[in-house]
């Protein structure tokens, strides 16, 4: 706002050149999306690849294509499989994570620094080394196709440990040997003083969570191989394969349909998005 | 039997040991100041007491009975911390009656307490604010209300007033006096101010690198302190020492030369055969400067020095001097005449004059001389 008005008053080589950089990225990160708007909401027989224009032209012809899509395949369940793998992976990864933080960061115990020194080094092994030891695990309890094993391996995040153990490590233990004082069983302490105090924190994890495990591919390619457990990536990951048989704006309309959830997120959160992508980079 | 005992308590964390045998008993309705300077072990003694932190050994006790293994919030102990330590995320109602909440407390019962101990201390149209919405005073009544609604045995106070500004911790210490009236309840104060100490203690127990120094009424430790420690620490200015240096003793006197001074002085402090370097205490307001051409009272303490710097606050006036030696002195003074930076003869009675051994004990002398 303020770069605004002293560039409306004095206009510089820097805030020209600085305002048409942010525009000209704007427009690039946005066109994509556009396009996917402009191809679903186009006039039947009249593809944009054909014709191309920038605007869309049929509001009803793309409604049209988003009902055939949810009633004629099985998108919409896979719509329920992604939100109830995103939503448990969310709750999961927030309840053990903070329970886990709330040990490390603010009480002492035997092996306390080593045992976080371990789960630190598993923020640095990439996913790829981890993986196939993980399916085998999975494979051996019975889970593979179902939503335990979809979700519960992801649960213990080491970067959301990290995150709130940092978080946490910046209660002030006055406050928790106030709460103490006051007869706070050790849950308590949790639950009342210490988890209302991080809820900043809470809330971005969650939504670097649900990033995270709404766009999660591999994973659920590995473990729901069966078509009942299918989440939107894998499904779209097929309206987009070379041997479909769409046309191009129902594929459309399915990655678009996966994208509406991110979006909204992104909306709604796009403050704490940056405040916490800001704060895992400064403090990690 | 005392109310609280305190027998034997040491603490180390690591090699160090931060509490060294502290040894004390405390009557119900007393109102104690553990004073000294920071990092002697003031708020870790608090500790053990509430239980925050156990020793390594010696017991504490409450009413006969031992607290060592009973958990903090059980003790009948609440403490108000430096900090304030308040819930950021609660309404002050909401913290002053958490710790009522957590123990399941009827409503009713505990609107009633909080409403009760709001009144105490002018709360009542603050209840619904946040922490951040309150200034440093209020605060710090919010923690203390916290302490009151949980009514226990013993308030502890961990240098409730330090964060506040001058005027307003006058203001404080004086409500504290009044709540301690009020309540009737033994209160344990830390604080490293000794002057707040001296306003507030009914007794005051001054700390020293973990060991406790001496415990006594204010005024006692004032007039009479029993090491070089305590009598630097109580008052303000600081008592004045002087280096001597003993050249004849006998039951009823020692004759000393001192820093400062022309010829041998007699105290009538006997029984110090033996001892060499002493080192002699005075406060300020018992040392007077002499005018010019007087003479010193005979077998008073005199000595010259010059002057450095005069601070004059109105109703006193503190003139700085240093000796040739390189001690310095300070002398309070009525209004007088002004003082240039010339040498000055400084005289104060022997009757005032302590003595210290070199290990910083007091030297009282063997029969009873000397205070
Ligand atoms: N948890 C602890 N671990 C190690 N040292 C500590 C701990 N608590 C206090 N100390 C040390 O003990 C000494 C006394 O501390 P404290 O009781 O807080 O002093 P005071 O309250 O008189 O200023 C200090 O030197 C401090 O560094
Ligand atoms: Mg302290």
């Amino acid at each position: 706002m303020t770069a605004k008005r002293a560039s409306a008053t004095s206009p510089t080589i820097w805030t020209v050149l600085k305002w048409t950089v942010a525009i000209l990225a704007a427009v690039i990160a946005v066109f994509p999306v556009w396009w996917m708007i402009n191809v679903v909401f186009s006039e039947p027989g009249q593809p944009v690849s054909i014709n191309p224009r920038l605007w869309p032209t049929s509001l009803t012809a793309g409604l049209q294509t988003v009902h055939v899509i949810f009633a004629e395949t099985a998108y919409l369940h896979a719509y329920m499989v992604s939100v109830c793998y995103s939503v448990l992976t969310i709750a999961g990864v927030l309840l053990f994570g903070s329970a886990a933080a709330f040990e490390f960061a603010l009480f002492d115990f035997p092996g306390r620094r080593i045992i976080f020194g371990i789960v630190m080094l598993a923020l640095m092994v990439p996913t790829a080394v981890t993986i196939i030891p993980t399916y085998l695990l999975t494979a051996d309890l019975g889970w593979l196709n179902s939503m335990q094993g979809l979700v519960v391996p992801g649960l213990a995040s080491a970067f959301g440990l990290f995150m709130l153990v940092q978080f946490m490590r910046a209660i002030p233990a006055d406050m928790i040997e106030a709460a103490r004082l006051d007869g706070a069983s050790h849950l308590q302490i949790y639950w009342h003083v210490v988890l209302p105090l991080c809820r900043n924190a809470m809330v971005t994890l969650a939504i670097l969570t649900f990033m995270q495990t709404w766009g999660n591919y591999m994973w659920p390619l590995l473990v729901g191989t069966s078509p009942d457990m299918y989440t939107v990536g894998q499904i779209v990951g097929m309206f987009n394969s070379p041997l479909s048989h769409q046309t191009v704006e129902v594929v459309m309309t399915a990655n678009l349909l996966a994208a509406v959830p991110p979006l909204i997120f992104y909306l709604l959160f796009q403050r704490k998005i940056v405040e916490g992508i800001a704060m895992s980079g400064t403090k990690g | 039997m005392a109310f609280l005992e305190i027998s034997s308590v040491s603490k180390s964390f690591g090699a160090v040991k931060v509490l060294d045998d502290i040894t004390l008993e405390i009557e119900r309705g007393e109102f104690v100041v553990f004073v000294g300077p920071s990092g002697c072990g003031k708020s870790t003694l608090l500790r053990m007491i509430t239980g925050l932190d156990s020793p390594n050994s010696g017991t504490v006790s409450i009413e006969g009975k031992v607290m060592n293994d009973i958990e903090p919030a059980k003790r009948g102990t609440a403490m108000v911390f430096q900090s304030y330590a308040l819930y950021p995320h609660m309404s002050a109602y909401d913290n002053v009656s958490f710790g009522l909440r957590m123990a399941h407390t009827a409503k009713t019962l505990i609107r009633q307490r909080v409403d009760a101990a709001a009144a105490i201390l002018r709360l009542d149209k603050l209840l619904h604010r946040r922490p951040r919405e309150l200034s440093g005073g209020q605060k710090q009544r919010v923690a203390i209300g916290r302490a009151i609604v949980r009514e226990p045995r013993v308030f502890l106070f961990d240098e409730p007033l330090s964060n506040l500004d001058a005027e307003l911790r006058v203001q404080m210490r004086a409500e504290l006096i009044e709540l301690h009236r009020r309540l009737d309840v033994t209160m344990i104060y830390v604080t490293h101010d000794q002057i707040e100490a001296m306003t507030m203690a009914d007794r005051m127990v001054v700390l020293n690198a973990g060991r406790m120094q001496q415990v006594g009424r204010p005024l006692d430790l004032y007039d009479d302190p029993d090491n070089r420690f305590v009598a630097g620490f109580v008052g303000s200015p600081r008592m004045n020492f002087l280096a001597g240096e003993v050249v004849g003793a006998d039951a009823t006197s020692t004759r000393l030369l001192h820093a400062g001074g022309t010829g041998p002085l007699t105290l009538p402090i006997g029984g110090l055969q033996g001892q060499l370097k002493v080192e002699i205490g005075v406060r300020p307001d018992h040392l007077r400067i002499l005018a010019d051409g007087e003479d010193p009272p005979p077998a008073a303490i005199a000595f010259t020095g010059r002057v450095t710097f005069v601070e004059e606050l109105g109703n006193v006036t503190y003139v700085h001097i240093v000796l040739d030696d390189g001690t310095p002195i300070v002398v309070g003074a009525g209004r007088g005449p002004r003082i240039g930076t010339d040498d000055v003869r400084i005289t104060a009675p022997v009757g005032h004059a302590l003595l210290f051994a070199q290990d910083g004990c007091r030297l009282r002398g063997r029969n009873g001389t000397g205070k």
